[in-house]
């Protein structure tokens, strides 16, 4: 149609285009035809035994984790050879009579065994089912010398997670396991396959992009038993990163070891980059035993009453008691409500809208000025100043030192705590009769009792921005980050570390600071068993707390709960360093329960500044603890706040 | 568009029927490659519960492609001619798009996703607007000599190369080596004078250690396996000693339906798409391979057929990219399953499982109809 060329021309031009395709066709077809013919006649049936000893499987490799160290590089969680018993149901003639027989050979409860035959995960007949995991080596040598009756049946070695030191720091390392079947739903785990171990908690979690490392493509030469014989990669495995943390092994290994057979919370923070050195929770769990199979009696443990789940350096949010006077003195000064000569009198009580409030020291304190104030923890100076402060501005400054927030930390959940104001009561409450602040209130949250509430991290964060001139730091667990191939891919350097200003004087904290060093050092003070031994040459400052408990207990049990212990310290007292914020549940007061805790904790972390080493090389190792007991020391009744 | 009786005559009833057998074929041979024993049965057709969704996919695929075929098939010349630069360019744009933003599936950028888990893949559209451009621009620019010039094959080689050098690019050199061979094979059935085609030879000789260093190290890899595929059996040799072994155990008569060991314990990769032929091999033996052969063989020649009958350029030159289409796809498809070429992914045309190919293929086959339609109903 495009031309007026006759059809004839067109045609003959076609026609012998035509023929030399077609000629080159049939060349070509000819070609695959014989190679066809080659392969599925001739050589067929060499090509269909090969098919039918086809024993070349592909697996993928589970990359080694990153490991996880402490700021010094010691190293705290590691991976290590288990030996995992497996059997291929496409090698074994009975697959359910061979792993009864291993059962039996392991002396393995029978049903579980052959529960595992059924892996959702590994469904295809070649795949091996992991019969028994992380067994011994005595198991291991029981299969291996009846391997004959046991066709099928390989012994595999996969990296496990070793947490070296059991529960150490269990609530910052965090476990791993079996990805969920929700989390394999959310695009976030589109790399993940069913089976692969996945961070859960703690660093292992947040870091778990970093720690993972990329999976590994073999394929594996096996015999007719299904015994490897070798293996070539297609993909080498990648080993995840390593993640150097914040902490310091001994602060926290003495951290831990406070809160032994106790439930409560500990942190350690530099004061000045915000860097965690010990964070510890109590009761701990060891993150080993997450690797495998938890039977339901140990995780009803997990999860029942005690919590051990629960970090409570976060997520515990208590009544901060008499360590919140601290914030309401440094309030005072900075609104020019006091001055530090002024003096209040304390006859034991003070009467208040019709009701005397009590001061903890029942025959009163005396006249008593803002340093004696703190060091004596005086409830009676506290109702005063915190009634001329009103309840705004005692919001208005627990703000600023970074309490009823969460601290930025990002390890799990964190509880904001609650500071209570007007406009919070007006918004907490539904009754309109509920709704209205009383005068009363304030007087409590003065002593920080009442609503006020907060986590050992706020508490520590707080302190930190008292003795460190005046700076909200914000917490952080991991230094850097390095690939194995040696690349820093993260790197917090302390120096960088954020610092916001909490706009208080610097010379009101230094007033504050320096009653703070008196609540241990005086004689009088409430926080005296918080001091060092005499080996070292640090003095410790800090402030007791005692946060009253009225819990559904009191009024079942009709006795009254022990209450909550408070100790949060710094140290050394004239160029701080680093705060300790201890919490024990239920032990009563803060001087006497909290501030030994936080003792060994800061005799630990200054170890290496110990000015007096023992005479003797033998108590060298361990020279603080004998002679110097808590008892011994003090008689004194004031030993309460 | 008149359908009168003539036309009824002429058309291609036998390619018709190819067109219908093929795929048929390719379905039966999908159920048993894409079964997946352990998955919940997705449809349940006459009893037999079906666990494989490559094959419930590529069944409608395949309706949608008769009723392209249809469409295709009466297309008026004119709407073809007016269309053919269009379609073109449209084509390349999409191809640009995929560069662009396409989606990443094993490493290759290749697909837009049109949602409801279709994916678009333009490097089989553009074969089409290949076959359509390169027909258009034959049409109206006839080499003034017996065949073509130099400056004469500027303008057909343009129209080739650009889409070629994007689909290399994604990178996929399969889909780029099928879209070369389909626009080489309409540009030499024109003709090209021998000396520019030695000149070509040689440089392309010459430049082929430069070539070979643009190449991906998977892709240089492939082509050394090819050379000595014994060299490295697990490592890059793996997936052709698997497909080599998959065809050989088919012996004469095959294994059985669905009983390919290859396949069914998965030593195969990609068995459903551009390694079906294998699938076909094992379980149907000499015979089945034998038969899909002479189908081929069938179809190209009802092809070639209408390349003759052709009665103007442009229908012509439709039909001869339609026939290279085919006879290009399919002979480095099986070449490359059974260990005579390097592993280039493409797939086995109206077989491999694919909709953008499935569409793309039907669709062709209408084109190639309707020539055989209209050669007497203009005059």
């Amino acid at each position: 149609m495009s031309s007026g060329e006759s059809y004839q021309r067109l045609s003959s031009f076609a026609a012998r285009r035509v023929q030399v395709i077609a000629i080159l066709l049939v060349i070509a077809f000819s070609i695959l035809v014989v190679r066809l013919w080659y392969l599925q006649v001739l050589q067929g049936e060499r090509y269909r035994i090969k098919s039918e000893n086809n024993r070349l499987r592909t697996v993928y490799i589970a990359p080694p984790r990153g490991k996880i160290l402490d700021r010094h590089g010691e190293v705290l969680v590691t991976n290590r050879p288990a030996f995992n018993v497996e059997l291929v149901p496409e090698d074994s003639k009975s697959p359910k009579e061979t792993a009864r027989l291993v059962a039996e050979i392991t002396d393995q409860p029978v049903e579980e065994v052959l529960a595992r035959m059924n892996d959702v995960t590994r469904r295809r007949r070649f795949e091996p089912r992991v019969l028994l995991s992380d067994v011994s080596r005595d198991i291991i040598a029981r299969v291996a010398a009846r391997r004959f009756e046991l066709p099928g049946v390989v012994i595999n070695v996969e990296p496990a997670r070793d947490y070296l030191n059991r529960d150490f720091a269990a609530h910052v390392l965090g476990y791993i396991r079996q990805v969920s079947a929700e989390q394999l739903k959310s695009p976030e785990f589109a790399r993940y396959r069913p089976g692969d171990m996945v961070g859960q908690f703690g660093i292992e979690a947040r870091y778990e992009n970093l720690l993972q490392g990329e999976r590994g493509v073999a394929s594996v030469i096996v015999d007719a038993a299904g015994n490897r014989l070798g293996e070539s990669k297609f993909q080498e495995e990648q080993s995840g990163s390593d993640v150097t943390l914040t902490l310091d092994a001994r602060t926290q290994r003495a951290a831990d070891k406070a809160l032994e057979g106790r439930a409560g919370a500990i942190v350690a923070l530099d004061v000045h980059s915000g860097e965690v050195l010990a964070l510890s929770s109590a009761p701990r769990f060891d993150p080993n035993d997450f690797a495998h199979d938890i039977s339901p009696t140990r995780w009803a443990k997990l999860t029942g009453e005690t919590r051990p789940l629960t970090n409570r350096v976060l997520q515990g949010a208590y009544p901060p008691g008499s360590v919140f006077k601290m914030i309401v003195a440094a309030a005072a000064l900075s609104e020019g409500i006091i001055g530090t000569e002024e003096r209040i009198n304390c006859p034991g009580f003070l009467p208040f809208g019709g009701r005397n409030f009590g001061c903890h020291k029942k025959s009163g304190h005396g006249l008593v000025n803002l340093n004696d104030s703190l060091i004596q923890s005086c409830d009676v100076y506290y109702y005063t100043v915190g009634n001329r402060l009103d309840i705004d501005r005692i919001h208005d400054y627990a703000t600023r030192f970074g309490l009823g927030m969460t601290s930025g930390l990002g390890l799990s959940e964190e509880s904001k705590g609650v500071v209570p104001s007007r406009a919070w009561k007006e918004r907490y409450f539904k009754a309109p009769e509920q709704k209205r602040w009383f005068p009363g209130e304030t007087l409590s949250v003065a002593i920080g009792q009442g609503a006020v509430t907060a986590t050992p991290m706020q508490m520590a964060r707080a302190m930190a921005a008292l003795v460190n001139g005046g700076f909200l730091v914000r917490p952080h667990l991991v230094r850097k980050v390095t690939s194995r191939s040696g690349v820093v891919l993260e790197d917090h350097d302390p120096e960088k570390a954020v610092r916001e200003p909490i706009g208080v004087d610097a010379k009101v904290l230094k007033i504050v600071m320096d009653a703070l060093i008196g609540v241990v050092s005086d004689q009088r003070g409430t926080g005296h068993r918080a001091r060092l031994s005499k080996d070292f040459d640090v003095m410790v400052g800090g402030k007791t707390g005692t946060s009253q408990v009225v819990s559904a207990e009191f009024f079942r049990a009709g006795t009254k709960t022990d209450d909550h212990a408070w100790f949060v310290g710094f140290a050394p007292a004239e160029k701080p360093e680093i705060v300790v914020a201890a919490l024990a549940e239920h032990a009563g007061h803060g001087g006497a329960a909290a501030a030994p805790l936080v003792r060994e904790v800061m005799e630990a972390y200054f170890a290496d500044r110990r000015i007096a080493p023992s005479p003797t090389d033998g108590s060298a190792k361990n020279p603080v603890k004998p002679n110097v007991t808590p008892q011994s020391v003090n008689e004194e009744p004031e030993d309460v706040d | 568009m008149l359908i009168d009786r003539r036309a009824l005559r002429n058309f291609d009833w036998v390619l018709l029927s190819l067109a219908g057998i093929i795929p048929l074929v390719g379905l039966i041979v999908l159920f048993s490659a894409g079964y997946e024993p352990d998955s919940k049965p997705i449809v349940s057709l006459f009893g037999i519960a079906v666990q494989s969704q490559a094959f419930v996919k590529q069944s409608l695929f395949f309706l949608l492609g008769f009723v392209a075929l249809f469409v295709v098939t009466l297309l008026p010349p004119k709407v073809l001619l007016s269309f053919a630069y269009p379609l073109y360019g449209v084509c390349v744009v999409l191809l640009l798009v995929v560069d662009v933003m396409g989606l990443t599936i094993k490493g290759s950028q290749r697909w837009i996703s049109l949602g409801f888990g279709f994916n678009l893949q333009p490097s089989e559209l553009m074969k089409l607007g290949l076959i359509l451009g390169l027909a258009r621009y034959f049409a109206r620019n006839q080499p003034k000599g017996k065949v073509l010039s130099l400056s004469e094959l500027i303008g057909p080689a343009s129209l080739l190369l650009f889409p070629m050098a994007l689909i290399a690019a994604q990178p996929d050199l399969g889909s780029a080596l099928a879209l070369g061979g389909i626009g080489a094979g309409m540009i030499l059935f024109v003709g090209v004078r021998p000396r520019i085609l030695i000149t070509l030879f040689v440089l392309f000789c010459a430049s082929l250690p430069v070539a070979w260093n643009q190449l991906h190290p998977y892709q240089q890899r492939r082509v050394l396996t090819l050379l000595n595929p014994e060299g490295d059996p697990r490592g890059s040799g793996y997936h052709i000693t698997q497909s080599i072994i998959a065809v050989g155990s088919g012996e004469l008569t095959g294994k059985g339906y669905m009983r390919g060991t290859q396949t069914q314990l998965e030593f195969l990769p990609e068995h459903t798409t551009d390694f079906v032929f294998c699938v076909l091999a094992e379980e149907w033996g000499f015979f089945g391979t034998m038969t899909v052969v002479l189908l081929y063989g069938a179809l190209i020649y009802r092809l070639l057929n209408i390349v003759l009958k052709a009665r103007d350029h442009f229908s012509m030159m439709i039909a001869v990219g339609v026939a290279a289409t085919f006879s290009v796809c399919a002979i480095i498809n099986i070449g490359m399953v059974i260990g005579l070429l390097p592993v280039v992914g493409i797939p086995l045309p109206l077989l491999s499982y694919g909709g953008s190919a499935a569409l793309t293929m039907m669709s062709a086959l209408g084109l190639a109809l309707g020539v055989s339609v209209k050669r007497r109903v203009y005059k």
